[in-house]
């Protein structure tokens, strides 16, 4: 309170603050303003990238995309693939969160590190990993051919192209998003778990009416931060499928890349990072809603 | 101990050690291909001859066409990935001081822009910047440029920041020190758990990175190794050995980095979920 007293104090380093922000303003106004207004304004023209002449065609960048069997597919992929990520994240974070948090302390740092490896991991590598292992030859198929008689071709069949796209990622994050409800876990007092444990409140009881509804904060940053990565695939399918097969596992990442910069129509593609980042920013936003009512309802 | 308790203890072990084993067999079965006879890659999971054949390949000796394109990728990744670690280390050390502990004309402003750009779905900044950064492409500058700086990054500092009690700059200042002393002697030494956080997580991003760098440095001298590897990808796909070597050299590093870090970044981790 002793500063409101004296209003001068209350803006004396108006020059070092602006000095020390100068990169981040200078950066914020280069690679973020000035693309996003050329982004609104790309997305109203027929443009290639390199020639002189572009045309403004107004809306229809975007009303083309509904007759676009590709975008269409992105769309719907996009939701394909949020469900049973954020789903298997979560149950997987949770699942190695209660065990990590039940072992021995000796171990407990350990085990959260081992867990957190496969996070550090580019897609590039393990694309190459998941296509060598599900390659005709590879001792995986051999040994199904041998033992089961069944030859699959993996990438071919649209369904099992999709799950293992969600297998790499849910691999690749749970191990992360464990760490966030593994301390939220750790920070609940244990006298909330000693006089839930008087009143027989013990195991699964716990876990339900006790531990869910003491880290629901933490279950929503996890739930947000998992459905932001879903949009966001791009490196598995580019690798693995290419989209395919039948535009099964294609991503509005890949879609925009190609049309953008394999294809050479900017205009169309700025206009469909639009239209995802709409996508993006409803769901999100439907999700925040939904998981601020639970937590009003069921939080603590 | 009880027994009861030990035995429980005993189950949740084995629990975890059946889990540990399916969470690293990806990198195992990597590592262990890696090193495999090339007639034996990936037709046998039991290493009997170890040989080192895929990683010489990747050294140049069987490469006759371009013999450094591994090596200068690996360096290229390295030179990509340090000065963006070193800038949002420093950009966050910057903005996240003055936004917590200075009093200026317009940092209400500042906080507001780095709020909306970290939830602003980037995706829509991907083909202007393309268009803009092209006279820098296939330079180092184009490719380090748009992504040196996180606000992810400065957020952590301005979270970690505002955990330190103000008096502690005010009485650095009336001892006479600037604000970059105190930045310098008194914000970085403080930081350094975030810090070390900061350094990794970026470095990490920066080299896992695939996009940017596929549409920027296109030219084979200027691929950082995740390029290389994903564009050598398809025409290697005769020569799985050295692929999986190639991908032991872009995931170790990154492993071992973490873990080397692992005892400085336990505090970081612990606030960084708060």
């Amino acid at each position: 309170m002793a500063e409101r007293t004296n209003s001068k104090k209350h803006y004396r380093d108006n020059f070092t603050g602006w000095l020390l922000n100068i990169p981040y303003l200078a950066y914020t106004a280069v690679f973020f303003l000035i693309p996003l207004v050329w982004a609104v304004w790309l997305s109203t023209m027929d443009w290639n990238l390199m020639s002189p002449d572009r045309t403004f065609v107004g809306i229809r960048n975007f009303t083309g995309m509904f007759a676009n069997p590709k975008i269409i597919a992105a769309f719907f992929n996009s939701f394909r693939y949020l469900a049973p990520i954020v789903v298997l994240c979560f149950l997987f974070g949770l699942l190695l969160a209660l065990l990590i948090s039940n072992l021995p302390d000796r171990i407990k740092g350990v085990t959260a590190v081992l867990f957190f490896i496969p996070y550090l991991t580019s897609g590039v590598a393990t694309s190459v990993v998941i296509r060598f292992f599900f390659s005709y030859n590879s001792a995986f198929n051999h040994f199904l051919r041998e033992r089961f008689d069944k030859d699959i071709s993996w990438f071919q069949n649209p369904t099992s192209a999709f799950w293992i796209i969600i297998a790499i990622i849910v691999w690749k994050m749970s191990g992360y998003y464990a760490l966030f409800l593994l301390s939220a876990i750790e920070s609940i007092e244990p006298e909330v778990n000693e006089a839930a444990a008087i009143d027989g409140c013990v195991g699964f009881r716990r876990l339900v009416y006790i531990t869910l509804p003491m880290i629901l904060p933490t279950i929503t940053t996890v739930i947000v931060l998992a459905s932001g990565l879903a949009f966001g695939i791009y490196t598995e399918p580019y690798l693995l499928t290419g989209g395919g097969p039948n535009n099964a596992t294609t991503t509005w990442l890949l879609e925009i890349y190609n049309t953008s910069f394999t294809n050479f129509r900017s205009g169309e593609g700025a206009a469909m990072a639009i239209a995802n980042a709409v996508q993006i920013f409803v769901t999100i936003q439907l999700f925040t809603f939904v998981m601020n009512k639970l937590n009003r309802k069921f939080g603590v | 101990m009880k027994r009861s308790s030990k035995i429980k203890t005993g189950i949740l072990i084995a629990i975890t050690a059946v889990l540990l084993v399916f969470s690293l067999f990806p990198l195992f079965y990597m590592v262990i291909q890696s090193l495999m006879p090339w007639d034996q890659v990936d037709k046998s999971m039991v290493l009997s001859h170890p040989t080192m054949k895929s990683y010489q390949y990747l050294l140049g000796s069987g490469n006759s066409s371009d013999a450094f394109m591994w090596v200068r990728s690996l360096l290229n990744s390295l030179i990509v990935s340090v000065p963006t670690a070193v800038v949002s280390v420093l950009v966050g050390l910057c903005v996240g001081y003055s936004v917590t502990k200075l009093h200026f004309r317009g940092k209400k402003i500042i906080y507001e822009s780095l709020l909306f750009q970290m939830f602003f779905p980037g995706v829509i900044l991907l083909v202007p910047r393309y268009i803009l950064i092209k006279p820098l492409a296939n330079h180092y500058l184009g490719m380090i440029l748009p992504l040196c700086i996180s606000t992810w990054a400065i957020f952590m500092y301005i979270n970690y920041f505002t955990t330190l009690p103000n008096e502690l700059f005010e009485a650095a200042k009336i001892d006479g020190l600037g604000e970059f002393g105190i930045i310098l002697k008194i914000a970085m030494p403080m930081t350094k758990s975030v810090t070390t956080i900061v350094f990794l997580s970026m470095f990490m991003a920066r080299w896992n990175e695939l996009m940017w760098d596929m549409l920027v440095a296109p030219d084979i001298k200027m691929q950082t190794l995740n390029v290389l590897i994903s564009t050598q990808f398809r025409t290697m796909g005769n020569f799985p050995g050295p692929m999986y070597a190639a991908s032991v050299l872009l995931t170790l590093p990154i492993i071992i980095m973490f873990l080397c870090a692992s005892k400085h970044f336990k505090e970081g981790i612990s606030f960084m979920l708060k």
